[in-house]
């Protein structure tokens, strides 16, 4: 809690890579949680392609630290027959709060059909979608300003705003054209400004509070949201008041 | 407790600015007093500073486009850059002789070639070693067993290794375990936990503040630490007492 703001990190995981000292340890996660007043991490597993195996990982780990994660789906297109079920068993039998996709990990860019299916579920079912966008061909913010308006009650969240200083021109002007586009602010760039181009830019409503933790420590990344020269308006709603927005009745996780 | 606005809370001294324009990047940061302004607003008291033109271009140049940065007031402390060649090592055996070396920040020769090999870097090396001159050397720009054997050869030289990422999470304990006289800077260091984990096993007098900007702000990472397991004996250690010690210089005295 910050300021009376409970705090929601949209952006987390819970696999590890040890190459890059990435630990999912739960006690390393809280520690720092709590070192900085972050109440709640919306935490995904990207890792399995078949979602179950990536999911009932998640959901275990949601389980063991009541209150403070959301799970987030993940489903991936290379297993198309898995998506829907995946899905709908995410959703409405493991309580997750909305939905995580990859593309760097498939063939296909963003826009490409083999990701309707999942749009077309969060469309339905007024979801948000946590998407990795960046400089990879495949995961160009661009592609949101194609397939916002077409799922025009999905929300569509644009990770890393883009990450680099051309994509995150495309997530801006996405987030601009499309009422149901969002700009999530982790990244391993702690490039000057750029919280205060997102906002100024892009409006403080649009822009939500992440870290990429375990991958990246969640103190620098709140660090960059505390230490921007933006209103306190702004970053009560960049760090919980957007995500509850977006979440609804799914961020009151079991505690 | 973590509020919506942030101040240090103990004397800031910047491992790890880069002033000037890089030829296909012009700095945001665009005057002396700009980037006062900027130290100013993050509580940032003093800097070592470099400049942009040396990291690609020529570090004889580019230490001369230094000057037009360092003023009165003892803010804002040089490093010369510096490579293994004879222009290069005269201009900063002058500017040494003139007392008004620090520290130095080696130039990656790697690019053309040249590896960082005692057989290379010989003379730089020993004299650096026997000046009681540290170096700071990019680990972005490194090889980490060049780094380690080199550098094993000059046990007296002290060293900053600068930028460490997420993506040397395997090299940095080791680098830090083999050169005993090796200081980390804290920029980019954000694996989970990675700033505690590392002065739990070597020490808060091991780390030091720097943010590199323009690179990156200067505040996420001075936040950062700031919410840590550190005492404030060693957050003040981590955020200025390390870096004057590295510099040969007594805390509050410029």
């Amino acid at each position: 809690m910050i300021d009376g703001i409970r705090v929601i990190d949209f952006h987390a995981h819970v696999f590890r890579q040890d190459s890059a000292g990435m630990k999912n340890d739960p006690a390393l996660m809280l520690h720092a949680m709590d070192s900085v007043g972050v109440d709640v991490a919306c935490v995904n597993h990207i890792n399995h392609p078949d979602g179950a195996t990536s999911n009932d990982l998640t959901v275990r780990f949601v389980a063991q630290h009541p209150g403070r994660f959301i799970g987030f789906a993940y489903v991936s297109p290379t297993m198309p027959q898995r998506i829907i079920p995946e899905l709908t068993r995410a959703i409405d039998e493991l309580g997750f709060a909305a939905i995580k996709v990859y593309s760097p990990t498939t063939p296909w860019a963003l826009n490409q059909p083999q990701w309707d299916p999942i749009y077309q579920f969060a469309d339905e079912r007024g979801l948000a979608i946590l998407f990795h966008t960046g400089p990879s061909p495949r995961a160009q913010p661009r592609y949101l300003s194609e397939i916002a308006p077409r799922f025009p009650r999905a929300k569509f969240v644009a990770g890393h705003s883009g990450n680099t200083p051309e994509e995150r021109a495309q997530a801006i002007a996405a987030a601009q054209a499309h009422p149901n586009v969002y700009l999530e602010t982790c990244s391993t760039f702690y490039t000057p400004g750029v919280i205060e181009q997102l906002v100024d830019e892009a409006g403080a409503d649009r822009v939500l509070f992440g870290t990429d933790m375990p991958l990246m420590d969640p103190r620098p990344q709140l660090g960059k949201i505390i230490t921007a020269h933006i209103t306190d308006e702004a970053k009560r709603k960049v760090l919980g008041d957007n995500a509850r927005r977006l979440l609804g009745d799914r961020t009151a996780v079991p505690g | 407790m973590t509020s919506l606005s942030f101040e240090p809370r103990v004397p800031v001294f910047d491992a790890n600015v880069c002033v000037g324009d890089k030829r296909d990047e012009p700095s945001p940061c665009r005057s002396r007093s700009d980037l006062l302004a900027e130290m100013d607003a993050r509580g940032v008291g003093r800097a070592v500073i470099y400049h942009a033109q040396t990291e690609t271009i020529s570090p004889i140049a580019g230490n001369r486009r230094l000057e037009d940065w360092l003023g009165d007031g003892g803010r804002l402390i040089p490093q010369w850059s510096v490579l293994p060649t004879a222009d290069s090592i005269s201009q900063a055996q002058t500017l040494h002789a003139q007392g008004r070396v620090r520290c130095v920040r080696l130039h990656d020769t790697r690019p053309a070639g040249l590896p960082f090999r005692p057989w290379a870097y010989d003379l730089l090396l020993s004299w650096l070693s026997e000046a009681r001159i540290p170096a700071w050397i990019s680990l972005p720009d490194a090889d980490a067993h060049e780094l380690v054997t080199t550098l094993q050869a000059y046990p007296e030289l002290v060293t900053v290794l600068v930028g460490a990422h997420y993506t040397h999470a395997l090299w940095v304990r080791p680098l830090l375990g083999a050169l005993h006289n090796a200081f980390l800077e804290s920029s980019r260091y954000e694996p989970i936990g990675g700033v505690e984990a590392l002065c739990d096993e070597f020490g808060a007098e091991r780390l030091v503040y720097g943010s590199w900007y323009p690179r990156h702000a200067m505040g996420p990472n001075l936040f950062y630490l700031h919410h840590t397991n550190l005492s404030d004996a060693d957050l003040a250690l981590v955020c200025a007492g390390n870096l004057e010690r590295i510099l040969g210089r007594e805390a509050g005295h410029d």
